[in-house]
């Protein structure tokens, strides 16, 4: 796993505003930066939710696109551009799980063949139910409050431990300590309120 | 709770997402076997990261299908091109027209095409503005305008007839969807972009009379990107959107362009300033006036700052400024500046 230094946000957040600057006023160079440096992370967030390595690469695509193409859509003083990258990156990828699960299931009814589900894996009910689960976790991962989510991707995709993550983010360690702890129990609050779901579940994502 | 759990229950998400610094998890295992509570939490904290991973780890795919950055690149510059190639003076230009059109595409939604920006336009009006005022490059350029028809009679001073246009053209834009006034002001300006005088110095070199003032057409370029920057700041500060100045090497030629017609504006007459102006960390210095005088007094300002006073964004007591010696001759220099109105 590719590691970049670990910043203070007060060090990170000017080298961010530059890139950004360079990534508005069209400089191409800035662009091959950003995907120099982040490009592991955003497929590593994607592949993890979508278990596809071309939809990994699709989503890529779509990160790096839109950052090149809406360069407002990022704004330096809210956040540093590698957790908002990964939020990104974790969002389409979720998307594309979702868009894939109402297929299959249109698919399904078609063939009135519920429970033919097709997947790459060796196939056991309990792997589809872990599968549904994971997705499930990853939509509720997606609608936490941005100051719990950074905190969540930068110790869970970008591999920083809880203190790393409190500098880069420029909070004390007590708050990322905390913050990891409300979004995980949060998560784990999600996964037993529906104990037993797969089929609304999709619904729900959808 | 952390006295009787040795600060455990804190830790136990950090430790779940193996997050925790090394040798930072020393205590959790031991207190895991004694204590039922944290160990049901632990549980199912462990179980939730087992889940967020998918599950089995033996099925997760490696993330190595990465077609490279040809692979990723390729799709951004269909979504947005790259700048055009043009030579030197053409580039900050280029690089401010790609500016603006990235706030452009910002617009919609609850970001609307009729925010007030500056005196009495919204933020359509201000892009029909542009058109109006990057006409008189393209239309020295030999470049087809669309040129509403006159109003005024004919030998109206270059003023009024710019005012009558500059209303003309807003008022047909009004008339249009805001989409349709975008592209009209990005179709001329990649046709500004497109001409021979953009690629080539030799051409640009040559000088005309736009707006009253006489320049090479390389600095009309310049004053066409200080002028779409300016407008790109407005629309920004409008939509609540923070505009980068443009990149310091882009900047220092705005600068130097503005610090020559200020110069010419005081006059060789005027009490010499020696005047510097700050870009990217560092002075650019020149004094200003007289040049047979002892200098009187010394004005520094930053570069975003000086640009905003003449392009009449700031008045001159609101700049910020370090300034010594004759505060007469200082001010004369920041009262000039902004009476350029560049814009």
């Amino acid at each position: 796993m590719p590691v970049e230094p670990t910043l203070h946000k007060s060090e990170r957040a000017p080298l961010d505003a530059e890139l950004h600057r360079r990534l508005v006023y069209g400089d191409e160079s800035a662009l091959a930066e950003a995907y120099t440096a982040y490009a592991g992370l955003v497929r590593r967030v994607a592949v993890r939710v979508t278990r596809s390595p071309a939809a990994a690469e699709d989503v890529a695509q779509e990160v790096f696109a839109q950052l090149w193409s809406r360069p407002y859509a990022f704004d330096a003083s809210r956040g540093s551009l590698r957790t908002w990258l990964s939020m990104l990156a974790h969002r389409r990828a979720v998307d594309w799980v979702r868009s894939e699960a109402r297929h299959r299931k249109d698919a399904a009814a078609d063939d009135s063949a519920l429970h033919a589900i097709p997947d790459t894996g060796p196939g056991p009910d309990e792997a589809v139910v872990d599968r549904e689960r994971s997705l499930l976790l990853h939509s509720a991962l997606a609608e936490l409050p941005q100051p719990q989510r950074e905190v969540v991707h930068l110790a869970y995709f970008a591999g920083r431990t809880y203190r790393q993550a409190a500098v880069e983010l420029g909070i004390p360690e007590g708050t990322a300590k905390t913050r990891l702890r409300s979004a995980l129990r949060k998560l784990a609050q999600a996964l037993s309120d529906t104990a037993d779901p797969p089929d609304p579940l999709w619904e729900r994502g959808a | 709770m952390t006295d009787d759990h040795d600060g455990v229950p804190e830790l136990l998400a950090a430790w779940a997402l193996g997050a925790l610094p090394p040798g930072g998890g020393r205590a959790v295992p031991t207190h895991l076997a004694g204590c039922e509570t944290c160990s049901a939490e632990a549980v199912r904290l462990r179980e939730t990261v087992r889940l967020l991973d998918g599950g089995d780890p033996a099925s997760a795919p490696s993330g190595n299908g990465a077609t490279g950055i040809d692979g990723v690149l390729g799709p951004a510059l269909r979504a947005r091109p790259a700048l055009p190639r043009v030579a030197d003076h053409a580039v900050p230009y280029a690089a401010a027209v790609a500016g603006l059109g990235a706030l452009l595409r910002e617009l919609g939604g609850r970001r609307s095409w009729s925010t007030p920006v500056v005196h009495d336009w919204d933020v359509r009006d201000t892009v029909g503005h542009l058109i109006a005022a990057d006409q008189e490059l393209a239309r020295h350029l030999g470049l087809e305008v669309r040129v509403p028809p006159p109003r005024g009679r004919e030998a109206t001073p270059w003023e009024a007839d710019w005012e009558t246009r500059t209303a003309d053209v807003i008022a047909y834009e009004r008339t249009r969807e805001p989409s349709e006034t975008v592209a009209e002001w990005a179709a001329q300006s990649s046709a500004l972009l497109a001409t021979a005088e953009a690629r080539d110095p030799e051409l640009a070199s040559r000088a005309a009379t736009l707006m009253g003032t006489r320049l090479p057409v390389a600095d009309h370029f310049l004053t066409r990107a200080f002028e779409a920057w300016i407008h790109a700041d407005d629309i920004g500060r409008a939509l609540g959107l923070a505009v980068p100045p443009p990149p310091d090497g882009h900047l220092r030629r705005l600068v130097r362009l503005a610090v020559r017609v200020l110069g010419a504006a005081l006059g060789p007459s005027a009490p010499p300033v020696l005047f510097a102006v700050t870009v990217g960390g560092e002075d650019a210095r020149w004094v200003l006036g007289s040049e047979d005088d002892p200098v009187r007094g010394e004005l520094a300002v930053d570069a975003v700052d000086f640009c905003r006073l003449v392009g009449g964004r700031r008045a001159p007591d609101e700049v910020p400024r370090r300034s010594t010696g004759d505060e007469a001759a200082v001010r004369a220099v920041l009262e000039r500046a902004a009476s350029l109105a560049w814009l």
